[in-house]
């Protein structure tokens, strides 16, 4: 199967990233490269509420920032999942499992790029600072509800194959939204706080999500 | 059909033939041989020392004074947590094991015992860019040690699967010495059942884990609290569960 990728090959990644096709499997060449080029295009509309003066670098960072996060988080994560998937006798399956995973990374891709004009169209009619969070928070939900069902549509033939493979994935799901919460808060921001000259990170100090979000909860937070 | 040695060359063959489960069949675990300590021990020090690094990542980030010789510290007390609970609770086991009627002997019991640990820090040094990323970014000393205590209970619950199940199989295929066939396999029919005590080893694993936790008491501190000068070892007072409950307190 060619590995080679051209714009002209979206629509049958698509359908073959959506369900899996006897007739068309997607390479991790693809799903890669489909990453990479689709995150991105949701990052510049994420970056773009406010785009006057240099505030459109905040589009530039976030677009770059996109494919990081997911790096970043994959790179953490993949160690351990190796070592489970290897103790677990899965080993034969691990080709099968990243590609799964990456069907699933690639749904996400496509599902925020698809967002992404619905983003910039709500910019544009003028909603707050607040309501471009939410919305970009429930889009980055929305796209990653779409993944976990893409990627299970291929983990169910797997579990068929070996129960075990739940266990593999029950990992592989709590290991990589624990990571990629703290990966996006330490790369934040995307969308751009109003009044806070553009940075490609904020310029305090690194932080910790969880230990953030118990502070805000027990009223402790300075 | 299983070998006595393992085909692919060097430790590393070695360390992957064990995670995938290619060690450790009925007939390989009774003669040990697949199991060499001294391939394994080693190797339960490296994952150790592995795992030691990450942890020691946040004296380090903390900008503590003597931060690398805390590093190094950690890096050989945890090797030496998970092989000293093994020395302090292997003779227990192996004399009632002995005593209920296994036939699994004290070389046999002592490398497939020694492989566990090997698979639980296996899964723990893996577990270790995860502990690193988050001390990257976390001052917080009580999360960290929650977060530390998550990772290792992930791992520890991973050995002691891959040790039942081992010990499962062991219970289905234990043929008299003189009827054992020269290789055998766990897919081979007609299983019979023998008392290798399973439940002892389950009893094994509680004692393992009490011990264990409160050895890493003994030989903290192995994350190194903010603001404490370096110690090798600290004063012996209160125990493990009363460091947790600190740790939630503190965090909150």
């Amino acid at each position: 199967m060619s590995t080679h990728f051209s714009i002209s090959h979206a629509p049958n990644l698509l359908h073959a990233v959506a369900r899996p096709l006897a007739e068309r499997r997607p390479t991790l060449n693809e799903l890669f490269v489909c990453v990479v080029l689709l995150t991105p295009v949701f990052g510049l509309a994420m970056g773009s509420f406010d785009v006057t003066g240099d505030r459109w670098l905040y589009a530039v960072f976030a677009a770059v920032k996109m494919p990081l996060m997911i790096a970043v988080t994959w790179a953490v994560c993949l160690p351990g999942f190796f070592a489970l998937c290897s103790v677990l006798g899965l080993r034969d399956d691990l080709r099968e499992c990243l590609r799964a995973i990456a069907c699933g990374q690639a749904a996400v891709a496509f599902a925020l790029a698809s967002l992404a004009p619905l983003l910039v169209f709500a910019y544009l009619s003028g909603v707050n600072h607040r309501w471009a969070l939410l919305l970009s928070g429930a889009m980055f939900a929305l796209a990653t509800l779409i993944g976990q069902l893409v990627m299970w549509r291929r983990w169910r033939q797997l579990v068929r194959r070996a129960g075990r493979h739940r266990l593999l994935l029950a990992y592989w799901l709590v290991a990589y939204v624990f990571v990629g919460i703290q990966t996006g808060w330490m790369l934040r921001p995307f969308v751009g706080s109003p009044g806070i000259e553009p940075s490609f990170l904020r310029a305090e100090p690194f932080s910790n999500a969880y230990v953030v979000v118990a502070e805000l909860i027990t009223g402790t937070r300075r | 059909m299983t070998t006595a040695h393992p085909p692919g060359r060097g430790a590393v063959a070695a360390l992957d033939r064990l995670l995938r489960g290619q060690l450790t069949s009925a007939f390989q675990v009774r003669t040990g041989e697949t199991l060499p300590l001294k391939v394994f021990v080693p190797w339960a020090i490296a994952l150790g020392a592995s795992y030691g690094f990450f942890m020691g990542w946040y004296a380090l980030t903390g900008g503590k004074d003597d931060a690398l010789r805390h590093v190094v510290a950690v890096m050989v007390k945890l090797p030496l947590l998970f092989l000293g609970t093994l020395l302090v609770t292997f003779p227990s086991l192996y004399v009632f094991n002995a005593m209920l009627g296994s036939r699994l002997g004290f070389r046999a019991t002592l490398r497939l015992l020694v492989a566990t640990i090997v698979v639980n820090l296996a899964i723990a040094a893996s577990l270790g860019p995860i502990l690193g990323f988050f001390t990257l970014s976390t001052s917080s000393y009580g999360f960290m040690v929650l977060l530390n205590v998550a990772l290792l209970g992930v791992a520890g619950l991973v050995s002691i699967g891959f040790l039942i199940k081992t010990l499962a199989a062991l219970q289905f295929q234990s043929p008299e010495p003189d009827e054992m066939p020269p290789l055998m396999s766990v897919g081979d029919e007609h299983p019979r059942r023998e008392g290798t005590g399973l439940w002892l080893f389950v009893v094994w694993i509680f004692t393992y884990g009490i011990v264990g936790a409160q050895m890493g008491w003994i030989l903290r501190p192995f994350i190194g609290a903010p603001g404490v000068p370096f110690e090798l070892f600290r004063l012996r007072d209160g125990s493990f569960l009363q460091g947790v409950y600190n740790a939630v307190q503190h965090m909150l």
